[in-house]
């Protein structure tokens, strides 16, 4: 599968890169649901009503001057390894995993912009950025939204206005989110208290993988709840405004521990960094944790010879289908546990850390 | 009885063929019916002649039990609806109108739509408020018995939908 390959070769841009607030905030997303007029939803259609909906979106991505450069995915040519390299990349959804006829992915290069089509909707479509850009993001789904939107005729009323298969999409059709990294708060027992306070603000907190999943590595999604009777604007500031407050927070915890533990967290950073580069076999779980750590230790300025992006990189590549699909083989979990301490040791060693020093990076 | 191609909606569209004297039943459900080609327009009013309007009316209004009345768009019934807790065609929105608004209104604490509007979709609402008009007083018309009337504000709709050839949402 050549466009599979291609999509392998080519990390994801929003990963490596880093944007604003990047100790801290991971990546910002804007996703839109849209369906075409004259079609049955998804859920319930015929595989020929599928199909014929999908040569429509296909016919129009083609035409689209934004998948210019892109990958077009059958989901139901990719083994099941391959559709939870996808799900590892955030490129589709849990839904998506489970496979169907007539469901493609669009990736552009980069997998900044991409498609999932015949998900729940006909079209859900995608912006992923990294850090805190969620207006950007959203600018770049609006115009993609119009672009598409000169080839397809969009179901909408303008009482509903985007109509979608779960009415709790229908609106804007829009879910904002952003990704954030909270070691410290984990670390003093704050987090259950800001997340209360997020949920209590009309916002949706999640764990990295969506909806079900708890947090691993430290990492939360703050997301919007309410998607009608708002402009995408005003969701995306109370978004982005809810954000920026728990980064503060992050921040301050932070100062906390430095202030009152210093020396307990620098043991802990480099001792995490120690295992890391000598482990000759590491679980998923134990890498997330440790990995958690030295993106802490980054952002408190301690290991300046390490850059948040290879971070961010190998939060992704140690994933069991990431690791498996690289090979290019299928692993047992004893390889799996020995490939993956092969790959963290040379990422974390080719950008060997400078030495530990204490001042704060603010 | 399911629709004979998709074999997943109810079939409502009835047919019987005469071919070289051979006698073949059809049973379709309305949208398999009309990419068939068996229906001259396709909904949300698929069958526009006086009589049928009324009897349409009347079976959509009072015989059917109201969570049993089929979307026109999908052909299912809000019950199936409800069980999977997904619409089955934009049209589903207007015809379960009386079940959906209580629920927007749990969800989202609103009802209203207040965002974006697809470029295409800013023309159509305006023909749309004015086909929702005239649906409106065709409806009084016909409560009323006025038919020539009727058929008049019949034409007018007709006229409007395929002048601006759109498509036809809510
Ligand atoms: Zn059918
Ligand atoms: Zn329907």
């Amino acid at each position: 599968m050549k466009i599979f390959q291609q999509l392998i070769n080519s990390p994801s841009q929003w990963i490596k890169e880093e944007g604003p607030e990047a100790n801290i905030v991971f990546s910002s997303r804007v996703r839109l649901a849209r369906n075409i007029q004259g079609f049955v939803f998804p859920p319930w259609a015929s595989n020929s009503e599928l199909k014929k909906v999908s040569t429509e979106i296909l016919e129009a991505a083609g035409k689209s001057k934004y998948f210019k450069v892109s990958s077009v995915i059958d989901m139901e040519k990719l083994s099941f390894l391959e559709r939870r390299f996808l799900l590892e990349r955030h490129l589709i959804s849990d839904e998506f995993v489970d496979n169907g006829k007539y469901r493609f992915l669009v990736a552009t290069e980069g997998e900044i912009i991409s498609l999932m089509i015949n998900e729940e909707d006909h079209l859900r479509l995608q912006s992923i950025l990294p850090g805190l850009q969620l207006m950007e993001a959203w600018k770049l789904s609006d115009k993609v939204d119009n672009d598409l939107e000169e080839y397809l005729n969009y179901a909408f009323s303008p009482q509903r206005g985007y109509l979608t298969s779960c009415p709790t999409n229908v609106g804007t059709g829009m879910r904002a989110s952003c990704m954030i990294h909270l070691p410290s708060l984990v670390a003093t027992n704050r987090i259950r208290d800001v997340l209360k306070g997020v949920s209590q603000l009309g916002l949706i907190t999640r764990g990295l993988y969506g909806e079900g999943t708890s947090s691993r590595g430290d990492f939360f999604q703050i997301s919007n709840q309410v998607t009608l009777g708002l402009k995408e604007e005003q969701i995306l500031n109370s978004v982005e405004r809810v954000t920026r407050r728990v980064v503060e927070e992050e921040k301050r915890a932070r100062e906390v521990l430095l202030k009152n533990n210093s020396a307990k967290i620098k043991d802990e950073i480099g001792r995490a960094y120690g295992i890391l580069t000598n482990a000759y076999l590491i679980s998923s779980e134990e890498a997330l944790q440790l990995l958690s750590k030295i993106r802490l230790g980054i952002g408190l300025g301690f290991l300046s010879g390490l850059k948040i992006g290879i971070l961010n990189e190998l939060f992704i590549l140690i994933e069991p289908a990431q690791i498996q699909i690289m090979e290019g083989k299928s692993l047992n979990p004893f390889s799996r546990d020995r490939t993956r301490a092969k790959i963290i040791k040379e990422k974390l060693t080719i950008h060997p850390p400078g030495q530990m020093h204490g001042c704060m990076d603010v | 009885m399911l629709c004979q191609l998709c074999g997943q909606r109810e079939a409502t569209v009835h047919f019987k063929e005469v071919i070289n004297g051979v006698t073949r039943e059809l049973h379709l459900c309305e949208v398999c019916a009309e990419k068939e080609g068996f229906l001259s327009k396709s909904f949300p009013l698929p069958d526009f002649s006086l009589p049928s309007l009324i009897t349409g009316l009347t079976e959509f209004d009072t015989v059917l039990p109201k969570k049993e009345k089929k979307c026109p768009g999908c052909g299912l019934s809000y019950t199936q609806i409800e069980k999977k807790g997904k619409m089955g065609c934009s049209l589903c929105y207007q015809t379960f109108e009386e079940y959906i608004s209580p629920l927007l209104e749990k969800i989202h604490g609103r009802v209203l739509h207040r965002g974006k509007v697809p470029r295409r979709g800013k023309m159509r609402s305006k023909i749309e408020r004015q086909l929702y008009q005239l649906r409106q007083e065709l409806d009084k018309a016909v409560k009323k018995e006025e038919y020539e009337r009727a058929a008049k504000l019949r034409d007018k709709i007709k006229k409007l939908q395929k002048d601006e050839n759109f498509p036809t949402t809510n």
